[in-house]
């Protein structure tokens, strides 16, 4: 039946209600209810729903433009103008306790361009860490992180080096290791390896994997042999709506809507 | 058109730029090349260090009092006016609306057409005489601030829109609070180029006269303020006595040695903020 499904009826239909629930999707990290986002007067989201499981690795595939950025930032509270419910391990994003800041410590976001600060690899890894003194006590923090970021022993002989010194690849994995010093629930990533050589690609997606295990990684990218290769699940987006979500061995092997057919085969999308 | 032709439309729009060009820069040539051409039979090193007694109006002696009158007004201006400029710009930044955001810019843009006199005016008016804090370097200093405010917070929110968003989105995304960015993150990047800022407005503080001349200075009687309510006097006030009261050629000659030396210090501030502001960059 699924299969004989038309555009239109994909998109009618909501995401989540085109598969049945896995057992491990009853526990919810994140569910995001009837998201919608306007800005400038333009639809960046619309009606998004979906969840993220407690661990493991959702990609999100989709056109430029089909508003995954957006969704991360709103998720993380970066992007606070939108409507509909965000439920982060079963409170409201809205009423979350300590406001937004507080949330964002929660849920960790990773941008698609290194950012490093002006300061030493150490002192970015702690940049996060509240208090003076926690940040100068906290060298065994700072080897866990490096380590789970995969890229403690490249710099294990020069963290008082500036971070400005490391090399494209490494500031990202030293933004995943800042990013997880703080110890979020929930890690968001915008396309983390968009910029990288294959060999800090291959780490970071090493590190990415390892993190997923502990928590959940909702990680937007446009490398769909990525998408695959993190395997877990994958939501298809396109023009600021979910269009298909589920497992990636599935949704890669056998789509079930047309618009992501078309995307996997031609990498495009025309959902109006 | 063959090229004899673009050639020659060429070389006419260069004529034509070079004829717009060389008078601005070689009118000012000039005038620095006479200034100091004139100041040459004072300057020396014991015109800028030697100090008057107080009496004589400054003919005959150095000129280091009022050096050190004019640094000081233009240090504690900058001083008070800086950190009301921080914290506007941080305002401006963080917590305006665009509505407050487009009325802060109109205003400190028309405040920083306003003339000087102008503040000078409302200085005589409210603290010279309604405060009774009379001529004095504190009343000097607090006119002068707020003829360089506007500068600096108009510096102050370029130096801060230098800052790349991503740079605080990326401590935003760690849970830090607007404390923290700024002092955690756009302080340390930018202090550099805030520092930049409080140096051109010294300079700034340094070339005004008017607002100083009925608020802060006399023009004989004082070496040294005695406190914030004293009278200073200053090289720029000095200048304008010299040259309006006196047909003596030597008494013209310490003018022109103190308008040298007035020139020498704003230049100086000028390059020094030049340093700072590629040092920022880099």
């Amino acid at each position: 039946m699924v299969a004989d499904l038309t555009q239109a009826d994909c998109l009618r239909v909501p995401a989540q209600s085109l598969e049945k629930p896995s057992s491990n999707m009853e526990v919810t990290a994140l569910q995001v209810e009837q998201l919608g986002l306007q800005l400038d007067g333009k639809v960046i989201l619309q009606d998004v729903s979906f969840s993220l499981p407690t661990s493991g690795v959702t990609s999100v595939i989709g056109p430029s433009g089909a508003g995954k950025s957006s969704l991360l930032r709103c998720l993380n509270g970066l992007l606070t103008q939108w409507s509909g419910t965000v439920l982060v391990d079963g409170a409201d994003s809205r009423q979350w306790r300590g406001g937004w800041d507080r949330l964002r410590r929660h849920v960790g976001l990773i941008a698609q361009k290194p950012v490093v600060f002006d300061a030493s690899i150490r002192a970015n890894v702690c940049f996060g860490i509240h208090g003076w003194r926690q940040r100068r006590r906290a060298d065994e923090l700072v080897e866990i992180s490096l380590r789970q970021a995969a890229l403690w022993d490249e710099v294990k002989d020069r963290l008082d080096a500036p971070a400005a010194t490391l090399s494209v690849g490494q500031q990202q994995r030293l933004c995943i290791a800042r990013a997880v010093a703080i110890k979020p629930a929930i890690l968001l990533l915008d396309e983390p390896t968009a910029s990288l050589d294959p060999r800090s690609k291959q780490l970071v997606e090493q590190s990415m994997q390892r993190l997923a295990r502990d928590i959940p990684l909702l990680c937007v990218t446009h490398d769909l042999e990525q998408a695959q290769r993190l395997a877990g699940r994958t939501i298809f987006m396109c023009d600021g709506r979910v269009i298909e979500e589920g497992e990636s061995n599935q949704l890669f092997s056998q789509p079930e809507c047309i618009e992501t057919r078309e995307f996997l085969r031609w990498s495009v999308c025309d959902c109006n | 058109m063959n090229s004899q032709h673009l050639l020659a439309r060429d070389t006419i729009s260069k004529g034509i730029v070079w004829l717009l060009a060389v008078p601005a820069l070689l009118i000012p040539t000039i005038v620095l090349c006479y200034i100091f051409w004139q100041a040459a039979p004072v300057l020396d090193w014991g015109f800028i260090v030697g100090t008057t007694d107080g009496a004589g109006f400054g003919v005959s002696d150095g000129i280091f009092a009022q050096l050190l009158g004019s640094l000081l007004l233009a240090v504690m201006a900058c001083a008070i006016a800086a950190p009301f400029a921080l914290g506007t710009a941080l305002y401006y930044r963080t917590y305006a609306s665009p509505r407050q955001q487009r009325l802060l810019t109109a205003m400190f843009n028309m405040l920083q057409g306003i003339p000087p006199i102008v503040f000078g005016l409302c200085g005589l008016v409210v603290l010279v005489n309604l405060f009774a804090w009379g001529v004095s370097l504190i009343s000097g200093a607090v006119v002068l601030a707020m003829v360089v405010l506007p500068l600096l917070v108009l510096n102050t929110l370029a130096t801060l829109e230098r800052i790349p968003h991503g740079y605080t989105e990326a401590g935003m995304a760690l849970g830090l609070g607007n404390g923290a960015i700024i002092g955690r993150l756009w302080l340390p990047r930018s202090w550099l180029n805030l520092l930049t800022g409080v140096l051109l407005a010294m300079a700034r503080a340094l070339s005004e006269t008017a607002p100083i001349m009925f608020t802060a200075t006399v023009f004989s009687g004082v070496v040294w303020p005695d406190s914030l309510f004293s009278p200073v006097t200053t090289l720029q006030t000095h200048i304008f006595y010299l040259a309006q009261e006196s047909n003596d050629p030597q008494v013209i000659s310490i003018a022109w040695g103190s308008a040298a030396v007035l020139v020498l210090l704003v230049a100086s501030l000028g390059v020094l903020a030049r340093l700072l502001y590629k040092l920022g960059e880099d």
